[in-house]
């Protein structure tokens, strides 16, 4: 089942609302041990629950959406490629692998992965592009500190990642 | 039909993957419309960052405060003490009495300096996606900051401006790894660069083996040509470690900075320097001890 082209303006605009989210509330919060990245958190439980074509396509739109940051010092597009390419490995060696009904304890520990493997794999894309590289100290600290959030916090953000999921389907999909 | 629906999502993946090749390229090229998308979006998600940053202000250190119960707890009990009107009232009164400290501190500093600047909240700050040390302030080039100027606090040397919209700017902070500064010691010329590394340390590279550099010493920025993006004289750091490597063609050393870049609420963009070069004017004072009172009791014979 491909995604239908008229789920992309309402999946953009619930990234959207998240990434605004992000960018002006949970951004100000100061965690203990690293910060917590809510945005990708969202976007991987809501990819988690797609059919590969739609999660590729979800994983590009996120992607794109993470790349607006204007904090964002790398290249417009590194997210994109990382979402993108992660989405799919996401859905064809993971998703196929686990039983077609995630339980919310699966879902927040493979989200809490997945978000800290996309942060690592953006900083490693970022090094090859030729971007400044923070300590690996600072690095570990980030990880760490945005599994630690992502898993304690999965009880808020998933069900609304599976609400939002529904939401973008149409009648016939649901 | 799956090997039809697997080829399908291959060819997908493959397409979106060229897409985001060629927007990293474009964008590594300079393509303006690719660079200014984000300055767009900066725009637009002012007005809510300035939202969020009144919102969150008073619960910020919520979390962090979550593990340290231990050092909390004290402080909830006398605020359990009070009526509920009061502890709003007086939360907020901190809030604004510490951004009011913060800015008199840094209209201090730029006062002594000579320097015109204009003061700003920060609204928010780079998150743990972006993986990049910034802070975002809620002026921007219609108050008159442009790219690559100086932004200080109360303390000395924060960052550089990086890009600015009409009522916001993105503020690179010193700790981000791509930060440097030329650097010279107080008191004496001895030069160096120093470079951020994602937290409130910093290593400083001497240009000379022969600088004489000690623990305590105070760095002060050096200046770059046209004052930007860095004005001369303000505070940077201090060392806290010097390494003595027999042998090196450089001096290294550990540095502390003088601001807390984790807590910074205020800060001044430094629009003139007026040419003024304060020298080692800014230098922080050094504490002064407190006196100690000694009393000696000689023991009576007769007792």
């Amino acid at each position: 089942m491909s995604m239908s082209i008229n789920r992309v303006p309402i999946s953009s605009g619930l990234l959207l609302l998240i990434f605004l989210f992000q960018e002006a509330f949970v951004n100000r919060i100061n965690f203990f041990l690293g910060g917590f990245a809510l945005y990708l958190a969202f976007a991987i439980a809501w990819i988690l629950r797609e059919e590969r074509s739609s999660a590729v396509l979800i994983g590009f739109l996120a992607g794109l959406i993470a790349d607006l940051s204007p904090t964002l010092e790398a290249p417009f597009g590194l997210w994109t490629f990382t979402m993108t390419g992660l989405a799919f490995l996401i859905v064809t060696y993971v998703r196929g692998s686990l039983d077609s009904n995630l339980s919310p304890l699966t879902l927040s520990v493979v989200t809490t992965i997945f978000s800290t493997i996309a942060i690592a794999l953006f900083v490693i894309f970022g090094a090859i592009l030729g971007q400044d590289v923070p300590s690996f100290s600072v690095i570990a600290r980030e990880l760490i500190g945005n599994a630690l959030w992502s898993f304690v916090l999965a009880p808020l953000y998933i069900p609304l990642a599976i609400r939002s999921h529904k939401l973008s389907l149409s009648a016939r999909e649901r | 039909m799956a090997t039809r629906g697997t080829n399908r999502a291959r060819l997908l993946l493959v397409s979106l993957l060229v897409t985001s090749l060629l927007l990293i390229t474009l964008d590594l090229r300079g393509v303006s419309v690719v660079s200014s998308i984000r300055g767009f979006t900066q725009s637009a998600l002012a007005p809510f960052q300035s939202f969020g940053s009144t919102l969150i202000s008073p619960i910020g250190q919520f979390f962090s405060d979550l593990f340290n119960l231990n050092n909390t707890r004290e402080r909830i009990d006398e605020l359990e003490k009070e009526n509920q009107e009061l502890k709003a009232q007086v939360i907020f009164n901190k809030d604004i009495e510490g951004e009011l400290k913060q800015l008199k501190g840094v209209l201090d500093l730029a006062g002594k300096a000579r320097f015109k600047t204009v003061s700003a909240r920060v609204i928010s700050k780079g998150g743990t996606a972006t993986i990049s040390e910034s802070i975002v302030i809620d002026q921007g080039s219609s108050a008159g900051i442009r790219r690559d100027m100086t932004v200080i606090a109360a303390s000395g040397l924060v960052g550089v401006v990086k890009s600015t919209t009409a009522n916001a700017s993105v503020v690179m902070l010193m700790s981000d790894p791509s930060f440097r500064v030329g650097v010279r010691v107080a008191g004496s010329q001895f030069m160096g660069v120093l470079s951020g590394e994602g937290q409130n340390i910093f290593s400083l590279q001497m240009l000379s083996a022969a600088a004489d550099l000690s623990v305590g010493d105070v760095l002060l920025s050096r200046g770059s040509s046209g004052d930007a993006p860095f004005v001369p004289g303000v505070p940077v750091g201090k060392i806290v470690f010097v390494e003595n490597a027999t042998g090196q063609l450089t001096k290294e050393a550990r540095v502390e900075s003088f601001v807390d870049l984790n807590s910074i609420g205020v800060v001044s963009v430094v629009l003139d320097s007026r040419g003024s070069n304060p020298g080692d004017a800014l230098v922080p004072a050094a504490p002064r001890p407190a006196p100690t009172i000694t009393v000696f009791v000689t023991p009576s014979p007769n007792e």
